[in-house]
């Protein structure tokens, strides 16, 4: 039943992604749906694009496992769109370009700049498309009973999202994120209004059979999180970092105005916190009805908790009902990794074709067609780089991984950002040694970090680090140096370039500037690239 | 893109408007931003420093934590609303600042 219901899903998305193929005409079309996605839509889909597997699959797992510290994470998530409601949104939708690299040669006039902002791009996008396809890893060997593994699943993942991607464009990409949205939401809301009635609505009641169960540290914070700092570094990664990544950034420009963009992600708040606030009652639901030893058997991370969670509440393993729960829930989840790694690969591949191959390979000489064609070609290998580094990280939480492309995120990207719009004296060296700054530091610190270092007891045959070694930099995520590093580096490298400041940089500033406030030279459309 | 250059000093930036509303958003931003910065930073402070108040029961097993981070929800959502109505004067200061 679960592949019945799965297969129509997929069916239903395909079908969208053949109508959207055959409205696709130009590199505009396929980057950003030609600018002309409404804000209710774009909102909506800025919503699918952010409810990843991570947070469904992981954080429900987080929750299950280790009680509040796992909803620590749904708040920071939340709470993070506030600063790319007040500061990115508006002014990069005003400056009317495809791709972050777009804004920091329009402002700093220097093309060296376009091949960094790209790579930037790219290692964000590959390792939050980790998580992805991690998530749909375990979800389908769940589901066959471990008959089909993670490296049947992924490959098969990988190759859906690559059709989307190559023959859909962005328009189809959006409409999939929509759908999956929808579906989301309406599977989250069943499974809370059947939480809530289990538990005499009152979560109150819920929290008690966990603590029962748990006992009282389950309800209080510390369970998984014993340092406060790992707390802190991982609320800056979550808090900084979604201004930062690419597939939310190139979702304001898929809307005709600024306005538009403001308009999405309040409407994408809406939608995401009241998904955010469901994950509490899933999560502690999981924790009691399925419990832990059933969650931890089906996937050591708890990336199954919420599946499980829908078989228990739809009457049980075994019941005609709690087939159909687990099934129905697992097609959601499968359709939301679909969607989110469809979202990033546009992402990737936009960046690849536009920067480095039309940017910087052929020097802005590429034709419109044959940008297009390099699109798609692009989009394939992305999607089998996705796979081949999914096979890799198999056994780690889904929402774990997603917070460390946060933490690269908020280190490379934002301080460069924030830099372009309001820093007068900000240069091109500036960006390049913040960019790459903020990604070593940020990978450096995570190589030697708990993630990958660390020594296990002999008993423990799964998670084992890959390094058996005593970590030298104690947190899991590593925000907390390396967010201070990569502004820390793209004010240095601008001091350093400030003598080779070039004639007119000035006027350069103010006329971004005035852009990005006024929204003046943007005229309901994206504007044709320089 | 074809945009005449803005010259330092030229009208679009000695526009009162434009000053205004450069002047305005940024300050606007600046508290804003701020203000969910300290508001949310308290909740991993509090449960990484301090444990037995985000354990305390406020009402039923509710514990202080649930209640604080269900108020982080409402904060987010009282400050998107407050974003959206200031907007509206930016959109008319930005539009003037265009004439």
């Amino acid at each position: 039943m679960t592949f019945v219901l799965a297969a129509v899903i997929v069916a239903i998305t395909l079908a969208i992604t053949f109508w959207a193929s055959r409205r696709n005409t130009s590199a505009s079309d396929f980057y950003v749906a030609g600018g002309r996605i409404s804000a209710t839509q774009n909102g909506i889909a800025i919503a699918g694009d952010y409810m990843s597997a991570a947070s469904f699959l992981g954080i429900t797992g987080l929750i299950a496992l280790n009680g509040y510290d796992g909803f620590m994470y749904s708040v920071g998530w939340f709470i993070a769109y506030l600063t790319v409601l007040f500061i990115v949104a508006e002014p990069l939708r005003n400056l009317g370009k495809y791709t972050l690299a777009d804004m920091l040669v329009y402002r700093l006039q220097d093309p060296r700049v376009r091949t960094y902002a790209a790579i930037s791009t790219i290692v964000v996008s590959a390792f939050y498309m980790i998580a992805q396809v991690v998530g749909a890893g375990s979800l389908i060997s769940l589901l066959s009973g471990g008959v089909l593994g993670a490296s049947v699943a992924i490959p098969l993942v990988g190759v859906l999202m690559i059709i989307y991607v190559v023959v859909g464009g962005m328009l189809a990409t959006t409409w999939v994120q929509i759908v999956k949205a929808v579906l989301l939401m309406f599977a989250t809301i069943i499974m809370t209004v059947l939480i809530l009635n289990r538990f005499g609505w009152s979560f109150s009641n819920l929290l008690g059979q966990v603590e029962a169960r748990n006992g009282a540290e389950f309800l209080g914070a510390g369970v998984k999180y014993k340092n406060p700092v790992d707390l802190i570094s991982l609320g800056l990664a979550l808090v900084l970092g979604t201004a930062g990544l690419p597939h939310i950034l190139v979702r304001f420009y898929t809307v005709p105005t600024a306005q538009d963009a403001r308009k999405s992600v309040v409407w994408a708040m809406v939608l995401i916190g009241a998904f955010y606030v469901m994950t509490a009652f899933m999560g502690n639901a999981a924790n009691v009805l399925v419990g832990k030893e059933t969650i931890t058997t089906a996937n050591a991370a708890g990336n199954m908790a919420a599946p499980l969670l829908a078989q228990a509440l739809f009457g049980g393993a075994g019941t005609a009902g709690g087939e159909f729960g687990l099934a129905f829930v697992s097609a959601v989840a499968f359709a939301t990794i679909l969607a989110v790694v469809a979202g990033l690969t546009i992402a990737a591949s936009t960046s690849f074709t536009h920067d480095i191959y039309k940017g910087v390979i052929r020097k802005g000489q590429a034709s419109e067609r044959e940008e297009f064609r390099v699109a798609r070609l692009a989009t394939i290998g992305v999607g089998v780089i996705a796979i081949g580094l999914g096979l890799l990280a198999q056994t780690q939480n889904v929402a774990f991984l997603v917070a460390l492309a946060f933490a690269i995120a908020a280190s490379s990207n934002l301080p460069v950002i924030l830099f372009t719009l309001f820093w007068r004296r900000f240069n091109a060296t500036g960006a390049i040694w913040g960019i790459v700054g903020g990604i070593l530091t940020c990978l450096a610190l995570i190589a030697v970090s708990p993630n990958i270092r660390g020594i296990d007891p002999p008993e423990k045959t799964t998670g084992r680090h890959p390094v058996q070694a005593a970590p030298l930099f104690p947190y899991e995520n590593p925000g907390i140096v390396s967010i201070p590093a990569g502004f820390a580096f793209a004010a240095l490298g601008t001091l350093l370039g400030a003598a080779r400041r070039r004639e007119g940089a000035d006027q350069d500033f103010d006329e971004m500037q005035f852009r990005a406030y006024t929204g003046a030279g943007t005229d309901g459309t994206v504007a044709a690239h320089d | 893109m074809t945009v005449s250059r803005i010259q330092p000093g030229s009208p679009p930036l000695r526009n009162v408007a434009y000053q205004r509303l450069v002047a305005e958003r940024n300050r606007f931003t600046v508290v804003m931003t701020l203000t969910f910065l300290v508001l949310y930073f308290l909740l991993p402070i509090l449960a990484g420093y301090n444990k037995p108040l985000m354990a305390t029961k406020v009402f039923g097993n509710v514990t202080f934590g649930y209640v604080f981070a269900f108020l982080e929800f409402v904060v987010g959502w009282v400050m998107a609303a407050i974003y959206v109505v200031r907007a509206r004067a930016f959109d008319r200061l930005a539009a003037e600042a265009q004439q």
